[in-house]
C-alpha cells in the first residue's frame, strides 16, 4: 500500500511535468460501402445484392412484410409462430430431416418473426450455399406444419415467453412497450405473444397466416457475401422462382402512442432480485424523420458508447451498473428512445435518479463541441467496422427496406454525421425530447425498492403485473 | 462446439460477428483457408505477430498476456478479472476514462472492438479501430503495461470492484440457473486445483483484493515475456513494427513467470455426483451435466468438441431429437466445451425443461440419451464437422473480437507456440473417424466422471406468484 502511494506520487509529479500525448492518426485509408444491385423475379421477388469475397461465406435472408404489426391483437404471436414452424416440415421433409439436412451441409438456418418482418434466414459456405437456400425456400414456399410439431414449437413458444419473464431484463422491457404505446397498437404487444394468447393459437390460424401472407410480392430476399449477381440471379430463380403465391394489398398499419402528461414510473415486481433492470425514455421516432441522422448522434453522447455519458456516470463515477447504455429502437411509424441499466438493488432510485439528470441535461445543455466531435466520429469512423461480416451488412440492408428508407442510404451516411453540429443535437434534443413526460419502468424486488423510489417523487407511480395489468 | 463467450469480460459481450486466403472448396471437405503471419520475438521477451489483410480498411491490436484465473491466490478468488478492470482506469499518460474516450473517438466501437476478457487460462485486450489509427492502440497498449501503477489508487480499485460485483449479479446471481459453472467447476475438479474456483470469484473475495494485490499482480504476470501481441488488419507490417519498436522495446522484462500449479488430474473422476439445487428464480427445471474431458492441448481436443455437438448441438443432434422434439420434455437443449488450457477441460450438456415438467423424468429421459454415447453414426459425424467448419469459418470474418483472426493467432502461441495452429483447426477437425468419438465417448461419458445438477423450481408463495389475467 505504501509502496503504491510513494509512485503515485512519482507518476502525478512527472505527469504534470511531462505528460505524452497520444499520437496523431496516419493518413486515412478510403472506404467504400459496397454497391447494392437489385433485380426482380417474374412473380414479384424483390431481390438485392451485396458482393463480399474475401471469404467463401454466403448468407441468404428472405423477409417478408408478415411481421406481428400485421395480426390481430386476438392473434398475437401468430406470425413469430408460423415463421418459427417454417423449417418443422415442407412438402414430404419432417423437420427432423429438415435440420439433418441443413446440419450436412453446416448452414445455420433460422426462420422466425420480429414486428415489422417474418424471415427465413440461411449463412453458409459458398459450396453448399445453393442447396442450403432451395432448402429453405422449400420451407417457405410449401411448409407443412405438421400437428405435433405445432403443438412443441408453441409450448416452446410459451416456455420462451416465461423464461423471459423469469429476467428482471425480460420483464422491464415488455412494460415499458405497454406504457409507451396505446393498447390499441400492435408494438404495444411482445412480438412473440404472451402465454395466454400463443395458448389460444390453433394449426388453422398458422396455415390461414401463410397462405394470406405469405408471397413473393410482399418479400425481398437479400443475398450477400462471396456471390456475384449472375450467381445470385441463378441461385434466386432455382429457389424462389416456382413460388406463384399472391397477396392482397396490405392495409395501413397504425401505432398510437400512448398520451400522457407528466412522468410515468411503472414498476413491476421480481422478489429476490439482487439487481433491478431500469428503463427510461419516450416513444416517437423513426428512421424517416429528417432529423434521424442528428438523433443518432444525440443517442451517441446520451448512452449510444462505453465513453457516452450514461455509462461514465453510472458505472464508472458511481459503480451503480456493470453497464449504462441508450438506444434507438427504430420502428416503422413509431419507434423508442431509451436507456437501459441493471443496478444493485439498493442503488435503483438513485441510479433512476442519475439516468433522469442525464436526459434532462441533453434538453438544458448545449452539447461541448469537442464531446460531441469524439463520439460522432465513432460512428463515422466505426462504421466500416460494423459492416465487415456478411451478417453486418446484411443487417443494416434489412434495416433500410423495413424503415423505408434508401437502398442508396449509407453511400453518404458518414459524411452526413460527420456534419452534425452542436446545435443540430440541442435544436432535436428539444423538439423531440420531453424530460418532464418520459416513461420509468423498473422491474425489481418492491419489497426493497418501492419505497425509496416514491419517495423521489419521480412521477405517477404505478405497480404492474408481469402482463401489464395495473395492481395499485 | 467450444463456447468463448463464457470468458468474463470488462464490457457485456454481444455475438461477435467475423480476410483470410480461400479457394473453392467442394461438398464435405474444408475450405482451403490461411492466414498468413509474420513473428518476432523483442529482446525484451514480447512476442509479436503480424497478419495482412486488406478487405476493411481496419486493424486490430491484441494482446494475451499469459494470466488467468489458474493463477489466483487462495482467498482471491475473481481477482484475475478484477485485475483486468484496473487494466482500463488509466495509466502514466492517461487519464481514468480516456482509455475508451481515446479510442472510441477513433472509430472503435466499445464492447465489440474494444474489450477485455478474463478466462480460465488467459487474460486478453484487444482494440480494433480503423487502419490510419493503429499506432494509438499500440501506444494506449504499451503505456498500460509498462506504466499502470503510476496511475493506480484507492478509489479506481473500490470503483471497479463495485463494476465487477455488478457484473457478478447481472451474470451469476440474479438470473435462474446462474451458479452453474461456479458449481461445475467446484464438481468436476478437486479442492486446490486451479479450475475449481470460478473466474468472476467470490464476493469476499473481491471485497478482500488490495491495492498490495494489484500492485504484486502487475509485477508478476504484466510483462512483455509473458504477453503476445498481435497486430491483424489493413497494415503497412514495416512501418508497424517501427511502432512497435518505439513503443514497447523500453519496456523491462519482467522476472520469470512462477510455475502453476499441478493440473494434472485422473482422467476419469472416479465417482459419481449428484445435486439439486431449489432455484427461486427458475420459472422451469434444467438439467446441467458436465464431464471431464481431455483439455484444449490435447490431440483429442477436436473430438472432445465434436462429441458435444454430436450429442447435443443443433436441432438435429441427440438430445434435440430426443428430448425436445420426440418425448417434448425440454424446450432447449445445448452442448459445448469450455476449452481449458491444462491438465483436463469441461464437456457440458444442458437441458431446459419444458415448464411445469418433472425434473426426475427430465434427468431420466437425459441420462438414456448419454448412456448411449458410444455408438454414432458416420453421418451424425459428418454434420458436427460441418458446423464446425462453419463457425470457424464464420469467426475469421473479422481480425478483431474473440475467435477472430488476432484471437486464433495469439491463441496459437500461448497455448502451442505455434502462431501457425490457426492453420491446422479444420484439419484436425478433418482427422477425427468415427472411431475416435466413440472411443472418447466410451472412455469418458460414464456416471462415474460426471457431475449433475438438477435445478428445479423453488415453491413461491402466493403473493409472490406471477398473476395472469
Amino acid at each position: 500500500m505504501r509502496i503504491i502511494a510513494l509512485s503515485l506520487a512519482i507518476g502525478a509529479a512527472t505527469a504534470n511535468a511531462q505528460t505524452q500525448a497520444p499520437p496523431a492518426p496516419g493518413p486515412l485509408r478510403p472506404y467504400v460501402f459496397p454497391q447494392v444491385n437489385q433485380f426482380q423475379l417474374a412473380n414479384g421477388l424483390k431481390v438485392i445484392v451485396v458482393e463480399k469475397h474475401n471469404l467463401p461465406e454466403v448468407e441468404g435472408r428472405l423477409i417478408i412484410d408478415a411481421g406481428a404489426q400485421r395480426e390481430p391483437a386476438a392473434k398475437n404471436g401468430l406470425a413469430s409462430l408460423t415463421g418459427r414452424l417454417l423449417s418443422e416440415g415442407a412438402g414430404d421433409l419432417s423437420g427432423a430431416e429438415i435440420a439433418r439436412q441443413m446440419d450436412a451441409l453446416g448452414a445455420q438456418y433460422q426462420t422466425g418473426g420480429g414486428y415489422s418482418t417474418s424471415f427465413a434466414d440461411v449463412v453458409a459456405l459458398k459450396n453448399v450455399f445453393p442447396q442450403a437456400m432451395q432448402l429453405a425456400a422449400k420451407t417457405v414456399i410449401s411448409p407443412s406444419f405438421p400437428a405435433n410439431e405445432f403443438t412443441r414449437v408453441k409450448n416452446q413458444a410459451i416456455a420462451a415467453y416465461q423464461q423471459s419473464h423469469a429476467r428482471t431484463s425480460g420483464l422491464a422491457n415488455d412494460a415499458f412497450i405497454r406504457a409507451a404505446f396505446d393498447t390499441t397498437a400492435p408494438f404495444s404487444r411482445p412480438p412473440n405473444g404472451t402465454t395466454a394468447s400463443i395458448n389460444a393459437l390453433t394449426r388453422d390460424d398458422v396455415v390461414n397466416w401463410h397462405r394470406t401472407m405469405y408471397a413473393p410480392s410482399a418479400a425481398t430476399l437479400l443475398l450477400v457475401g462471396d456471390i456475384t449477381p449472375a450467381e445470385a440471379k441463378s441461385v434466386a430463380q432455382q429457389a424462389f422462382g416456382s413460388w406463384s403465391a399472391t397477396r392482397a394489398a396490405a392495409t395501413p398499419i397504425s401505432n398510437p402512442i400512448h398520451t400522457s402528461s407528466g412522468t410515468r414510473v411503472i414498476l413491476v415486481d421480481r422478489p429476490g432480485s439482487v439487481q433491478s433492470t431500469i428503463i427510461v425514455g419516450q416513444p416517437g421516432f423513426q428512421a424517416t424523420d429528417p432529423d434521424y441522422i442528428p438523433m443518432l448522434a444525440l443517442n451517441h453522447v446520451f448512452g449510444g458508447a462505453v465513453s457516452s455519458r450514461l455509462n461514465n456516470n453510472l458505472r464508472e463515477k458511481h459503480g451503480y451498473t456493470y453497464g449504462a447504455f441508450s438506444g434507438l429502437d427504430l420502428r416503422p411509424g413509431a419507434g423508442l428512445f431509451q436507456m437501459s441499466s441493471e443496478v444493485r438493488t439498493n442503488a435503483t432510485d438513485s441510479a433512476i435518479a442519475e439516468a433522469i439528470s442525464e436526459y434532462n441535461r441533453l434538453v438544458s445543455e448545449t452539447v461541448p463541441a469537442p464531446e460531441l466531435q469524439g463520439l460522432v466520429n465513432n460512428l463515422v469512423s466505426g462504421f466500416p467496422n460494423a459492416v465487415q461480416s456478411v451478417q453486418g451488412l446484411s443487417g443494416r440492408i434489412q434495416n433500410l427496406i423495413v424503415w423505408g428508407l434508401p437502398l442508396d442510404f449509407y453511400t453518404t451516411y458518414r459524411e452526413r454525421l460527420a456534419a452534425v453540429t452542436p446545435e443540430d443535437v440541442r435544436r432535436v434534443a428539444s423538439s423531440k425530447l420531453t424530460p418532464n413526460n418520459i416513461i420509468v419502468v423498473v422491474a425489481g424486488d418492491l419489497s426493497k425498492i418501492e419505497t425509496p423510489i416514491r419517495a423521489r417523487n419521480f412521477g405517477t407511480v404505478e405497480v404492474w403485473d408481469s402482463n401489464g395489468n395495473k395492481i395499485r | 462446439m467450444r463456447l468463448r463467450v463464457l470468458a468474463v469480460s470488462l464490457l457485456c459481450l454481444v455475438a461477435a460477428n467475423a480476410g483470410a486466403q480461400a479457394n473453392k472448396t467442394q461438398a464435405g471437405k474444408s475450405p482451403e483457408l490461411r492466414i498468413d503471419f509474420t513473428r518476432e520475438t523483442l529482446p525484451n521477451g514480447l512476442n509479436v505477430i503480424y497478419h495482412v489483410d486488406h478487405s476493411t480498411p481496419a486493424a486490430t491490436v491484441l494482446l494475451w498476456y499469459n494470466v488467468g484465473s489458474k493463477m489466483e491466490q487462495p482467498g482471491r478468488t475473481g481477482f484475475a478479472h478484477l485485475f483486468e478492470h484496473m487494466m482500463f482506469q488509466g495509466s502514466k499518460n492517461i487519464a481514468k476514462g480516456q482509455h475508451f474516450a481515446l479510442l472510441e473517438a477513433a472509430g472503435g466501437r466499445g464492447g465489440a472492438d474494444i474489450n477485455g476478457t478474463t478466462n480460465w487460462d488467459r487474460t486478453n485486450y484487444y482494440e480494433q479501430v480503423p487502419s490510419n489509427q493503429v499506432e494509438l492502440a499500440l501506444w494506449l497498449e504499451a503505456d498500460r503495461m509498462g506504466t499502470l501503477l503510476n496511475a493506480m489508487d484507492q478509489a479506481k480499485l473500490d470503483n471497479q470492484r463495485e463494476v465487477v460485483k455488478n457484473e457478478r449479479r447481472q451474470s451469476y446471481d440474479n438470473q435462474p440457473y446462474g451458479s452453474w459453472l461456479e458449481k461445475m467447476g467446484q464438481a468436476l475438479f478437486p479442492e486446490g486445483h486451479p479450475y475449481h474456483h470460478s473466474i468472476i470469484g467470490s464476493m469476499d473475495d473481491l471485497s478482500a483484493a488490495s491495492l498490495t494485490d494489484v500492485e504484486n499482480f502487475f509485477k508478476t504476470y504484466y510483462a512483455p515475456n509473458n504477453a503476445v501481441l498481435v497486430i491483424a488488419g489493413d497494415i503497412d507490417v514495416p512501418q508497424v513494427k517501427q511502432m512497435v519498436q518505439k513503443y514497447f522495446a523500453p519496456i523491462p522484462r519482467g522476472p520469470k513467470v512462477p510455475a502453476l500449479a499441478n493440473t494434472q488430474v485422473p482422467t476419469v473422476i472416479g465417482h459419481q455426483q449428484r445435486y439439486v439445487i431449489s432455484d427461486a428464480l427458475a420459472p422451469a427445471p434444467a438439467i446441467y451435466v458436465g464431464y471431464r474431458v481431455p483439455s484444449a492441448k490435447d490431440r483429442r481436443a477436436a473430438a472432445v468438441s465434436l462429441l458435444g455437438d454430436v450429442i447435443g448441438s443443433g436441432r438435429s443432434s441427440r438430445l434435440y431429437d430426443a428430448l425436445v422434439r420426440r418425448q417434448q420434455i425440454a424446450t432447449n437443449v445445448n452442448a459445448f466445451n469450455l476449452g481449458l488450457a491444462d491438465g483436463a477441460d469441461e464437456l457440458i450438456f444442458i437441458a431446459t425443461g419444458k415448464p411445469g415438467a418433472n425434473a426426475d423424468s427430465l434427468e431420466v429421459a437425459m441420462m438414456a440419451e448419454l448412456a448411449g454415447a458410444s455408438s454414432f453414426t458416420q453421418a451424425e459425424l459428418e454434420r458436427a464437422r460441418a458446423g464446425e467448419r462453419f463457425g470457424f469459418v464464420n469467426a475469421l470474418q473479422t481480425t478483431g473480437g474473440l475467435g477472430g483472426r488476432a484471437d486464433r493467432l495469439a491463441e496459437g502461441w500461448t497455448f502451442f507456440h505455434d502462431p501457425n495452429h490457426v492453420n491446422k483447426v479444420l484439419s484436425e477437425y478433418d482427422h477425427v473417424t468415427l472411431d475416435d468419438l466413440n472411443a472418447l465417448g466410451r472412455e469418458r461419458l460414464v456416471p462415474t466422471n460426471r457431475a449433475v445438477l438438477i435445478y428445479v423450481p423453488a415453491k413461491k408463495t402466493a403473493s409472490a406468484e406471477t398473476r395472469t389475467p
